[in-house]
């Protein structure tokens, strides 16, 4: 495999590439000048790879796919889908919730670990925030996709218009809209705030006219003055303030999208956590299962090292208990209230037809990530793609279950009902998949995988703590 | 172009047939030499242009303009105010007996019917056939053109057809000259065929009806000697015991033996009846009935046996252990008990069941018998299977018929349509293209009911004139026209002919339009009959049961009836009663006979029986006989409009043939059902939803139904502002699950029609639905209906989750939908605890097959993308409130579709402020309840629970 891998300082066999327990936060080799260089070289260079162009080609046959579909949805109505009277929400609910899920390990890792002042969070956070803006890009499609007249989607804001009529301020879904929106345009600003000086560095590191022109203009004229430095890092405080609660509050507002109803099975007090713990379960996941590959075609091993994936898997492990708590819980309450109903649901839940989705969920979230009590597991690279990949998909059935066997056992059993999705709406979900990869993909060509800057300061602080 | 098979590839080749240029001459004398001469391309161009733009000009084509006034009054007629409503009285006219119906017109276009209160097989309800009256009149697949060997014809060909068949009926005498038609009670045909045969001495015709009373008919011939109509009356009746019982579902006078069987079930209102059913296949009569008991044919017989030793005194016969409770309760009510035997029994048994209401002394009083006003056959011993034989036999070599599916209907065995071929002249007048038009040399289109005069009678003979509607929308044919064509060349209107008829009870201008406008002719009823039981009919002795161990019973569908409604995409969409299904009609197997064959609802079968064998799905049954296989006629048209053609099993083809136990395999292949209620089984083990307990409970305390009834404390605290406060009741003592009030609902709302494929998806539309709930083992479970629709929440839970606020509560608590600002994200459904709302999946309505003047102008017609439900009819409301702030008065009396279709009243709509008024009152009742009242969502809703009058002094039922 032609590797991005240029110069590695270490150079040697790929045994020793591989994460290990005493690994610190930076391979020992790395200077300044030799991590800003290795970091630079990937988006400078003119020919990508073949795996690179592959894979992108690939991802954008997803995109493609995934406008035919909208196409069709536009044109001939959300009854494309498998939704039905009693299932009136299906996959685009699910991949909504899942999508902005996944985008919450960026946001965490990149906000609350910078309040926190935790190092190791420099050599992930660009990884984790692009992870988060595309997967927050592929969540807020899917609203406007749900509706039944996708064109009036504007309807949500208080806009002042002539009919004389505002939204409805009662209903959860006009939170949502207000609270993804927020966060979508939170996250970009952070993710490109962040990005500014290292887009300066690319801009005095770039060959050739053009990409100066192009880092220079997206650098936004920051020159590493003393003053510059002081405003950057007030407002990089300042937004990483207001990021850290939003990912609490904006899954805190999907839970009430549920919780919020009345509906059997959704309106529980335990729903806001509940979608907060599974989105960190999520999130770190991606994180995890980016950062492998990220850290072996990128030749980012000596910045990616085993303390990361020591964190890392501690991370996962931590929020699946916390899902498993949650799901506990949602045991309790259930059979602790009066509602004979919600037990009835509950127990079609866990053993009727569709309880291989539920088991599923417990398998893959709150078993699973078990594996990472063990250190070893945490640093096999094989393991924790592969026990990512579960608690992800885990994650997707676990939507699965609270949107759809819900709503098929509803108070009535005159209203009982199934769900099946459609081609369509498959091909929705594979389409949004698709942008992420392709998204990402044209990230990491374009811009530096790991913050430089930040990563000068470690080194630097190396450098200060050996002398 | 329905109609036309045979092609031609180019006006040269259609020119070369002399008879085409024979007819062409006569019509457009220089138009033959014009084709002959030679033509170049411009020529032959500017003709086919000129031909465009004149078959374009009128819709009529050829045939000329329809008589009358076509173009819109710039002054409107008196009368006329635009956007408001005018009634004209009507009648829906099914095997042959008139519903009186009102017909609602906006801008002089039929738009709604709704029942007549003046008729007595009516009293104001409809049944879902009458609702969808309208849809038959607008189907855009009726029959347009005449045809001959399936190639249009004029008119004036059509004329001369006719006037050869006079020719030969005055030299003939009317020998070998048949006339079918469906059962009539109509007088003014009657007078027509007596005076065809007054001209024509030998002239046949036959009134045949697939699924006829013929049985019940000649038990009357057997037991009294004449020809009469039982006229039950069952308010007076304290004990019924209905055998295998049409009396709530199909028989004449259903509506009005519905209403007054309903009129004595709410022990709050009225002292019970009470009802006894014995079925083999269950029916919406053991439905509501107190106790049902399940006895497949052999059965049945013994049990008319045993009825017959210990009423009339005949030998001893073995009896059911539980038999022994219903004689006694029959006995005890002497005077005041009735039996009604359904009409797929023999004539014997109806005998014999005749002498038995005599026995019981109820003549009179719970029931009178009436002069039968249905017409006869021309001839006592013609009979369908007769006609074929003579039409096989050369003895009949022409036959006229009219409005009659015979070619589809008739008994598989008699293979009509073969024997038709033979015929040298038939004539099928039909409104739609059927079977029997495809199989005639002649396929006539006859007009829809409300485009011509004509008249008929109820079930107690009491008759109406049905005048047109509308214009013809088709070029049809009247049958009175047609038939008096066959007298003269140019037969009397059909307005003349009806007034001659009644010219001795209508003959003053008043009465006749007081008729016209009553619906109704005043004192037309049959008179009651005095002719005494004969000695005989006590001592019938019954046929032998089917050998059999499993019978294969045919019963019509509930709303196709013998097909005939095939077409109507209301029927079949409306879910089946008790299977809930719509779009097909699976054969019914018993759970035990099913889980025996280890087949499960939707498995397809082999059915063989003697000899012929088809495939079919299959549906279990509860609460079906082990001895019997239930199959619904009148599906698998096979030449019928788009809406009708192929769904569905033909089973007809197997009718008529012996009784032998069917061959039933199982075949691995599955097909789905288009269920409205979507999980197959279906039970209320709780039994919190259709609450229902015994007269016993009620009489010990009248609250039973009502459990955490009290309201609880609420976030969005939201207090009527009024003038009035709209709610309803339901009573489920009443509702007998018959369907009138969803389609009335669908005609009154312009409710779209989704079609089985968008059925199977779940995404049907109705607003109003009626759930069916099972209790106990599914070999004999207590079945339970309750009607749902919208239950206009006073804490709404729906109203808080929309984003833009689409549903929202008015002054006078309705809950109404704002479909112009709804964008879809249904989550008003989600939340609703009664999955009341109906979301537009696709542009459902604008996808219908449906003449746009068909709707009812009052509703929006509501776009793709958007959510909607019932609104309690609120444009009846709104021009209430307009009639009421013209006087100055408080809009208080409104009736909802559903409401007005009801045969039993079971729905009660008004203003709950008003103290006075019957819904409050209902509401206040001790039966009252509230569906999911544990939500907390305050309901405008209430359901009366259902008591069962069960003797519980009697030991345990089976």
């Amino acid at each position: 495999m032609t590797l991005l891998r240029t110069g590695s300082a270490i150079g040697a066999s790929a045994q020793d590439l591989k994460p290990r327990a005493n690994d610190p936060i930076v391979a020992p080799v790395q200077t300044i000048s030799s991590m800003t260089s290795k970091i630079c070289a990937p988006p400078l260079r003119q020919q990508w790879p073949l795996w690179w162009k592959l894979s992108l080609a690939a991802a954008l046959f997803l995109v493609l796919i995934l406008a035919v579909a909208i196409g069709w949805l536009f044109y001939a109505g959300v009854g494309v889908w498998g939704i039905d009277w009693p299932v009136v929400w299906g996959f685009a609910l699910i991949n909504y919730v899942w999508w902005i899920a996944i985008a919450s390990g960026g946001t965490f890792i990149s906000a609350l670990f910078y309040l926190a002042e935790a190092e190791w969070r420099s050599a992930l956070n660009r990884i984790a925030e692009t992870i988060t803006i595309f997967a927050a890009a592929c969540a807020a499609i899917y609203p406007i996709l749900h509706l039944g007249r996708p064109w009036l989607f504007y309807w949500l804001f208080p806009y002042p218009n002539v009919m004389g009529v505002w939204p409805q301020f009662r209903s959860p879904l006009l939170w949502d809209f207000a609270a993804i929106l927020t966060y979508v345009i939170s996250s970009i600003l952070f993710w490109y705030f962040g990005l500014v000086p290292d887009l300066a560095t690319m801009r005095d590191k770039a060959d050739a006219p053009h990409k100066r022109r192009f880092y220079g203009v997206l650098a936004l004229g920051f020159r590493g003055s003393d003053d510059a430095w002081r405003y950057y890092r007030v407002g990089y405080g300042l937004l990483a303030a207001v990021m850290a609660p939003l990912v609490i509050s904006v899954h805190s507002i999907v839970g009430l999208d549920f919780a919020g109803a009345a509906t059997l099975g959704w309106h529980s007090t335990e729903f806001p956590p509940f979608f907060v713990f599974g989105a960190l379960l999520s999130g770190f996941a991606m994180v995890m299962l980016v950062a492998v590959p990220m850290r072996r075609l990128l030749g980012l091993e000596d910045f990616i090292t085993g303390r990361h994936f020591d964190i890392l898997g501690k991370l996962l492990l931590t929020s699946s208990l916390c899902v498993a708590y949650a799901c506990l819980m949602e045991a309790f309450t259930t059979f602790y209230g009066p509602d004979a109903a919600g037990k009835r649901l509950f127990i079609d839940k866990v053993t009727g037809e569709l309880a291989p989705i539920y088991w599923a969920t417990i398998v893959f979230n709150v078993l699973a990530p078990q594996s990472m009590w063990r250190q070893s597991v945490r640093l096999n690279e094989t393991l924790v793609v592969l026990v990512s990949l579960l608690v992800i998909a885990g994650m997707w059935c676990e939507r699965y279950v609270i949107v759809v066997m819900s709503l098929r056992r509803t108070h009535l059993p005159s209203a009982w009902g199934d769900y099946t999705p459609t081609i369509w709406d498959w091909l929705t979900l594979f389409g949004t998949v698709g942008l992420f990869i392709a998204g990402f993909l044209i990230a990491i060509r374009l811009l530096p995988a790991v913050s430089m800057y930040e990563m000068r300061e470690i080194i630097l602080r190396r450098a200060r703590r050996n002398r | 172009m329905p109609q036309v098979k045979a092609q031609w590839r180019s006006l040269e080749e259609l020119a070369q047939d002399s008879q085409f240029l024979l007819r062409v001459e006569q019509e457009f004398p220089g138009l033959a030499a014009a084709l002959a001469a030679p033509r170049d391309r411009r020529q032959a161009l500017s003709l086919m242009a000129a031909a465009l733009a004149l078959a374009g000009a009128g819709l009529g084509g050829c045939d000329g303009a329809p008589e009358g006034h076509l173009i819109p009054a710039v002054r409107p007629p008196p009368g006329i105010v635009p956007g408001m409503p005018d009634y004209y009285s009507s009648a829906h006219v099914e095997g042959g007996y008139a519903e009186g119906t009102v017909v609602k017109h906006f801008m002089g276009r039929p738009i709604k019917v709704e029942g007549n209160p003046f008729q007595p097989a009516s009293l104001g309800a409809t049944s879902p056939m009458a609702q969808a009256e309208l849809l038959n009149f607008y189907d855009p697949s009726r029959s347009w053109g005449v045809t001959r060997a399936k190639l249009p014809r004029s008119r004036s060909a059509l004329e001369q057809a006719l006037a050869e068949q006079r020719a030969r009926l005055a030299s003939t005498r009317g020998a070998g000259f048949v006339i079918l038609t469906g059962a009539s009670t109509s007088p003014t045909l009657a007078a027509q065929l007596d005076a065809l045969r007054k001209t024509y001495p030998q002239i046949g015709w036959l009134h045949w009806e697939p699924i006829g009373r013929e049985n019940v008919r000649k038990g009357v011939l057997l037991a009294y000697g004449a020809r009469l109509e039982m006229k039950p009356q069952i308010q007076n009746a304290d004990v019924i015991l209905a055998i295998d019982s049409d009396l709530l579902s199909a028989a004449p006078g259903h509506l009005f033996f519905a209403r007054e069987f309903a009129a004595r079930r709410n022990p709050t209102r009225a002292k019970m009846n009470r009802l006894y059913a014995i079925e083999a296949a269950p029916s919406l009569t053991g439905a509501v009935a107190d106790e049902r008991f399940i006895a497949g044919p052999r059965e049945i017989h013994r049990v008319l046996q045993a009825l017959a030793s210990a009423l009339l005194g005949a030998p001893p016969a073995e009896a059911p252990p539980w038999l022994g409770g219903i004689v006694s309760d029959l006995k005890s009510n002497r005077g005041r008990s009735f039996i009604h035997l359904g009409p797929d029994h023999p004539p014997e048994a109806h005998a014999l069941v005749f002498a038995m209401n005599e026995a019981l002394g109820g003549r009179g009083a719970v029931y009178a018998l009436v002069d039968d006003p249905a017409h006869v056959s021309s001839d006592d011993a013609l009979s369908l299977a007769a006609l074929v034989a003579d039409m096989r036999a050369g003895r009949v070599s022409s036959l006229l018929i009219i409005d009659s599916n015979p070619a589809y209907a008739a008994p598989g065995v008699l293979d009509f349509a073969e024997a038709l071929a033979q015929l040298e002249f038939s004539l099928c007048l039909s409104p739609t293209p059927n079977e029997t038009t495809e199989a005639s040399l002649w396929a006539v289109p006859m007009i829809h009911p409300w485009e011509g005069w004509s008249d008929a009678r109820a079930f107690d003979g009491t008759a109406s004139v049905m005048q047109p509607q509308a214009l013809p929308l088709y070029k049809g044919v009247e049958p009175h026209e047609l038939v008096g064509l066959l007298l003269r060349p140019d037969p009397p209107k059909s307005l003349d002919l009806v007034r001659q008829t009644w010219k001795d009870k209508l003959g003053a201008a008043d009465a006749w339009t007081d008729a016209l406008a009553k619906g109704v002719i005043p004192n037309s009823a049959s008179s009651v009959s005095n002719r005494a039981l004969s000695n005989a009919a006590a001592r019938v002795q019954l046929p032998e049961p089917p050998k059999a161990g499993v019978v294969l019973l045919f019963r019509p569908d509930p709303y196709l009836v013998d097909g005939r409604y095939a077409d109507n995409a209301w029927l079949q969409e409306l879910p089946r009663p008790l299977t809930r299904i719509s779009w097909g009609n699976p054969l019914q197997i018993s759970p035990r006979r099913a889980s025996e064959m280890s087949l499960e609802s939707g498995d397809v079968v082999r059915i063989a029986i003697d000899g012929l064998h088809m495939t079919t799905p299959i549906v279990v049954a509860p609460g079906q006989s082990d001895d019997c296989v239930v199959a619904l006629l009148g599906f698998g048209r096979r030449h019928a409009g788009p809406v009708g053609q192929n769904v569905g099993v033909d089973f007809f083809k197997l009718t008529g043939r012996s009784c032998g136990a069917p061959d039933i395999q199982k075949t691995g292949a599955k097909e789905e059902l288009a269920s409205a209620q979507h999980r197959a089984t279906m039970s209320d083990g709780w039994g919190v939803y259709a609450r229902n307990g015994t007269i016993a409970q009620f009489l010990n305390d009248p609250n039973f139904a009502r459990r955490n009834e009290e309201p609880q404390p609420t976030f969005y605290e939201w207090k009527p502002e009024g003038p009035a406060a709209w709610g309803m009741s339901i009573d489920l003592n009443a509702c007998i699950g018959c369907g009138a009030c969803v389609v009335a609902c669908q005609a009154e709302n312009n409710i779209p029609v989704v079609g089985k494929a968008e059925v199977l998806r779940e995404r049907e539309m109705h607003w109003l639905r009626i759930d069916r709930y099972y209790e106990g083992p599914p070999e004999s479970p207590k079945t339970n209906f309750q009607p749902v629709l919208c239950m206009h929440c006073e804490e709404a839970p729906c109203e808080t989750v929309c984003p833009v606020g689409a549903t929202m509560h008015d002054a006078e608590g309705l809950n109404v939908m704002v479909y112009n600002r709804c964008i879809g994200t249904r989550f008003c459904s989600n939340n609703c605890p009664y999955k009341v709302r109906r979301f537009n999946y696709f542009d459902f309505a604008g996808e219908e097959r449906r003449a746009i003047e068909s709707r009812n102008p009052e509703v929006t017609v509501r776009a793709r993308g958007v959510m909607e439900k019932c609104t309690f009819c609120l444009q009846r409301i709104a021009a209430a409130r307009i009639v009421a702030d013209r006087d100055g008065e408080k809009a208080s009396a409104v009736t909802t579709a559903c409401e007005a279709a009801c045969p039993t009243r079971a729905f009660t709509f008004g203003d709950l402020a008003a103290k006075a008024s019957e819904v409050a009152a209902r509401r206040a009742g001790p039966l009252s309840y509230t569906l999911l009242a544990d939500q907390n969502t305050k309901p405008r809703v209430t359901y009366e629970a259902r008591v069962f009058n069960v003797d519980e002094a009697k030991e345990p039922q089976q």
